[in-house]
């Protein structure tokens, strides 16, 4: 016994010592952002010398992983003295490392950094990217990425605006979120392509009554009901308020009667059992691959699924806009996750060499022929297959007629949490839409009161 | 949880009390140059473990978000982890994982290893060997598997299915109501041959004089177990509860693999907020209160545990 | 003891019962590595007598669990090496000397035994970047050996103090001096206890998560389970290269449990009982 006051003692001292003499954290940090590189840039790979560029991508489901390869051969082929260091991992796993890895002192050179708030927002806000407007001008990016594509990669330099601003990033492939159709089961079950959102509806409940799975939906990862709603959303909600919503701009609101009717939408469709069982039980992946192998007649996800669903699926599927009710289209979408450089890296120029390799014209041939969707140029592409053909029109449909609306994660550095976590509650019947509404405008109005 | 904490923890759950009624008189010679030989060890510990505790205290008090300089919070980050209802919840959560990582396997695995203690069957070895496999195997190839059996389409629905319960089935880690009890049962899984191991070493010491003067006394099974075999591993179970219910509060890997969290915040536990709030979240005072207290917890634990025990044993 | 014909029979049903319900999970992912792959379209059939080892070869592969595997070998040794030599020193010293404050600094040791390495890597990781030692060996190995030194310190201790007493002072009256009596009398009669704290040591760092999935941003230094959680996140197509994977990642310890458990149960059991 008589020890134990003196350890603990010893040990409190000890501890206390290094509390109280110990500078507070951060002191010795250099939190003073770099100012941005001015002067020249290098554009020829050629001339950059031996270089080892590591390259973190999510390129991993099969068109989006033939595209990287092939384009990576390519590049490897025509510049020999600049290595890539490939590393690839599932998006949910380079964000959690990607988040370390900048903020430590050997990040990668180039990497996919997600448009949003909780990701790109939030590395620039902290200095961790460089701005690639010298770039964009060296290379004319801006001759093939209209406005509309670079607003999902701007922002300001301090971070505080989203949309407009100095560009950080450059997609590959465009996205849009709509409804893949297994025309197959559609047709057997006698139901006609739906034209409007009421008819939409209507397919739900006559599938349901036949006895099939009306919409496919694995919730697992949290993510996929944010696309869900997004689709539900647009049909409830005027364009321009969502926009303010996902930029995370201020004026917006969450809990207005449109939303509330979105939301009760969807927990409509759970209670008449439209959508999957255990929906927060399956994951992404098992749910569109039961979904390719004929299970469930719709799924709403995007256009990144166009590769591994055509192939499997053949002419019995096919991809549409989701119906809107107002006439005028309305789909979630944007870009693919862009790619970024870090300012920590020492060769930006072979990085952005690099990055305009992957997006140059020739890149996105490659990209049609991977079953991926070319987000410059697309009108001069030839897709692939039938699918292909549907995907590229609905997406050049939404572009023209100005129909994206960003995600909805975007809006705020905690958002993608907030709505992801808020979703499974919602459809596991844990909040109520007036709860789930609150939830997210919480996180909202305190990020848009608080970025003044 | 690795088991490394587990072994790890369990050395001071029995020791402090052996060690002290030994150390009445300190063996060998005094001798200074013990202190070099302490040297080198020392030096790795106080850098790597001690000062780093000393400054998550010390972080603790500060608003930090990992990058830019830190503002003195006081002790808000300790308020929040009261008042803070995710963290209320990861807490709970914590207590939810005790029951399964250390009482469920007490429970089973007194019955098992008295049961094995009063016949000792053949075979036995083979048995321990194979009831403590799942200690050594890593945490990430256990949620790797576990995940499969939980699976919508996995061997725990195909069970529940083969026996007529279909309504039980369902996708377990996605599912609100199951998800905790069904992580928490991953951990009586792995902790239950520890536990039976353990206590079966202890009820092997048992002088058989004992259970012969109870048999005379005219006690069955059922009484021997409550009169002779129970009071005699007290030590032992003393050191299981400290080894599983820290190994409880520790989780970490497994959440990380199987649920991250998930569905909602069902599953979140103090860790797992650690990570969350440090690296991803970039609150990193909050991370450290986290932390302290999770330190404190288990500090408390363990000395009350060994303390119940020896009390009850004098 | 005697026991009833019936109860036998009932004990040994509870007994195949519990083996059969720890070895499951394990034996499930054995099963799905070695049978058909089902993401290349899961054909019964072909393979060797059946089975599939071919999997191993391509989740070797397609998991990079090469790289994975030489970086946790390298950690684990290292962690090894250093942890094993200083808590001979340590455990020598509080086991065979008098020495005031000898109480208090064991307790300090103590105390990091039970310490939970989510407490410290939080200060741990930020200090370290501020240090520039992130993402290096050294922030993976020093770690993990500040945690093994504290336990190793306890367990030699515990050797040394019950084995040595009339040893030390046989060897010192023949003129021997303290380096010779550590390294020439009382190590090698420590084999025993020193195996059991390797295999223990290297389990703990083989398995480790936490520190290797903050510390480290380089692929070439991540070990092999964050190489298998990653390659979870990553191979989405099905179970059985991921089957696969696993059972690469387990199989070092494993074996090595299989030859030694008695070590390893000992190690993790017995010895504080005895001590």
């Amino acid at each position: 016994m008589r020890s134990r006051p003196t350890t603990l003692l010893a040990a409190a001292g000890l501890i206390g010592a290094v509390a109280l003499s110990a500078c507070a954290p951060g002191s010795n940090s250099d939190s003073g952002k770099s100012s941005a590189p001015t002067g020249q840039v290098s554009t020829d790979p050629s001339k950059m010398g031996d270089v080892t560029l590591t390259v973190w991508d999510q390129e991993i489901r099969g068109g989006q992983k033939a595209q990287i390869t092939e384009l990576n051969k390519e590049f490897q082929a025509k510049y020999p003295n600049i290595k890539l260091d490939r590393v690839s991992r599932s998006t949910d796993d380079l964000n959690t490392t990607l988040k370390l890895a900048l903020s430590g002192n050997t990040p990668p050179d180039v990497f996919q950094a997600n448009n949003g708030r909780p990701q790109m927002g939030s590395f620039v806000k902290a200095g961790q990217l460089v701005p690639l407007d010298r770039y964009a001008d060296a290379y004319g990016w801006k001759d093939r990425y209209p406005e509309s594509v670079r607003q999902y990669s701007s922002y300001s330099t301090d971070g505080k605006t989203f949309g407009t601003g100095s560009l950080y990033g450059l997609p590959q492939v465009g996205e849009v979120v709509g409804i893949y159709v297994n025309k197959a089961k559609l047709q057997k079950a006698g139901v006609s392509m739906p034209q409007t959102w009421d008819q939409f509806q209507q397919s739900l409940a006559t599938l349901k009554a036949k006895g099939e799975l009306p919409l496919v939906l694995g919730n697992l990862d949290k993510w996929p009901a944010i696309h869900v709603f997004g689709t539900v959303q647009a049909q409830n909600v005027q364009p321009d308020a969502i926009r303010k919503l996902g930029f995370g701009q201020k004026g917006g609101s969450w809990t207005t009667p449109e939303n509330t009717k979105a939301a009760q939408t969807l927990v409509d469709w759970v209670d008449k059992g439209y959508l999957s069982k255990d929906v927060n039980g399956l994951g992404y992946d098992p749910a569109w691959q039961g979904f390719a192998k004929g299970k469930g007649v719709y799924l709403i996800a995007g256009t990144w699924l166009q590769a591994d669903l055509g192939k499997q699926m053949g002419n019995d599927v096919t991809f549409v806009l989701p119906p809107s009710a107002s006439g005028s289209p309305a789909a979630t979408g944007g870009t693919g996750i862009p790619w970024a450089i870090s300012s920590k890296s020492k060769h930006p120029d072979a990085a952005a060499a690099y990055i305009n390799f992957i997006t140059s014209k020739d890149a996105m041939a490659v990209l049609a022929k991977t079953d991926n969707l070319p987000i410059a140029d697309t009108a001069a592409q030839q897709a692939p297959n039938a699918l292909g053909k549907d995907v590229f029109a609905a997406f050049g449909t939404a572009v023209q007629k100005n129909a994206l609306v960003p995600y909805l994660d975007y809006a705020t550095p905690t958002m993608s949490d907030t709505i992801g976590a808020a979703l499974q509650d919602l459809l596991a019947k844990k909040a109520t839409p007036q709860q789930f509404l609150d939830t997210l405008e919480k996180d909202y109005s305190s990020f848009v009161s608080s970025n003044q | 949880m690795s088991t490394q904490q587990v072994a790890r923890a369990r050395r001071t759950s029995t020791s402090p009390a052996r060690a002290r009624t030994r150390s009445a008189g300190p063996p060998g010679e005094p001798r200074r140059i013990a202190y070099l030989y302490l040297l080198p060890a020392f030096l790795v510990y106080a850098a790597f473990l001690l000062y780093p505790l000393g400054r998550a205290v010390q972080i603790s008090l500060y608003d930090w978000d990992g990058n830019t300089l830190a503002t003195w919070a006081g002790l808000d980050n300790y308020a929040e982890v009261v008042t803070d209802p995710a963290l209320r919840a990861a807490f709970g959560h914590a207590l939810v994982l005790v029951f399964f990582y250390a009482v469920l396997p007490l429970v089973v695995g007194l019955g098992l290893a008295s049961i094995l203690n009063r016949a000792r069957v053949r075979g036995l070895p083979f048995f321990r060997t194979v009831i403590f496999l799942p200690q050594v195997v890593a945490m990430v190839v256990i949620g790797v598997a576990w995940r499969r059996l939980y699976a919508p389409d996995g061997s725990v629905n195909d069970l529940l299915r083969a026996v007529g319960l279909d309504s039980l089935a369902r996708g377990w880690l996605g599912d609100y109501t199951a998800a905790l009890p069904a992580v928490g049962f991953i951990g009586t899984w792995f902790e239950i041959g520890l536990v039976t191991v353990l206590l079966l070493a202890g009820m092997g010491r048992i002088p058989g004089e004992l259970y012969e003067a109870a048999r005379l006394d005219g006690a069955g099974p059922v009484r021997e177990f409550f009169a002779v075999t129970l009071p005699s591993v007290r030590g032992e179970i003393a050191v299981a509860l400290t080894l599983t219910v820290i190994a409880a509060l520790r989780t970490f890997d497994l959440v990380y693999i199987t649920t991250r969290g998930g569905p909602g915040q069902s599953t979140s536990v103090p860790s797992f907020e650690v990570y969350n709030r440090a690296f991803q979240q970039g609150r990193v005072g909050s991370a450290a209160a986290v932390a302290v207290v999770l330190t404190l917890i288990i500090f408390v634990i363990s000395f009350g545990i060994t303390r119940v025990a020896e009390r009850e044993g004098a | 003891m005697r026991v009833s014909r019936g109860e036998r029979l009932a004990n040994y049903a509870i007994l195949i019962a519990f083996a059969v319900f720890a070895l499951y999970p394990v034996l499930t992912i054995v099963v799905a590595a070695l049978g058909p792959d089902d993401a290349a379209g899961g054909q019964v059939g072909g393979g060797v007598l059946g089975l599939h080892p071919e999997n191993f070869a391509k989740a070797w592969q397609d998991g990079h669990f090469g790289s994975y595997l030489r970086t946790s070998v390298v950690v684990s040794a290292t962690v090894v090496v250093i942890s094993v030599t200083l808590s001979i020193l340590s455990g020598f010293a509080f086991g065979t000397m008098r020495f005031p404050g000898s109480t208090v600094l064991f307790y300090v040791f103590l105390l990091g035994i039970m310490m939970p390495s989510e407490a410290v890597v939080v200060p741990l990781y930020f200090d370290l970047r501020t240090l520039g030692l992130t993402d290096t060996l050294w922030a993976v190995v020093l770690p993990q050996v500040a945690q093994s030194v504290a336990f190793g310190t306890f367990w030699m201790r515990a050797y040394f103090r019950t084995s040595s007493r009339s040893l030390v002072e046989a060897a010192r009256l023949d003129g021997a001096s303290t380096r010779r009596i550590l390294w020439s009398v009382l190590v090698p009669l420590a084999r025993p206890a020193i195996v059991t704290l390797t295999v223990l040591v290297f389990m703990w760092t083989w398995n480790e998560f936490l520190i290797p999935l903050v510390m480290v941003i380089s692929e070439s230094l991540r070990t092999a389970p964050l190489g298998l959680a990653f390659f979870q996140g990553q191979y989405t197509q099905g179970f059985t290269l991921l089957a696969a994977g696993a059972c690469i990642v387990a199989t070092p310890v494993v074996l090595l449990y299989l030859f030694l458990q008695r070590h390893f149960i000992a190690g993790m059991l017995e010895g504080a009982v005895r001590e």
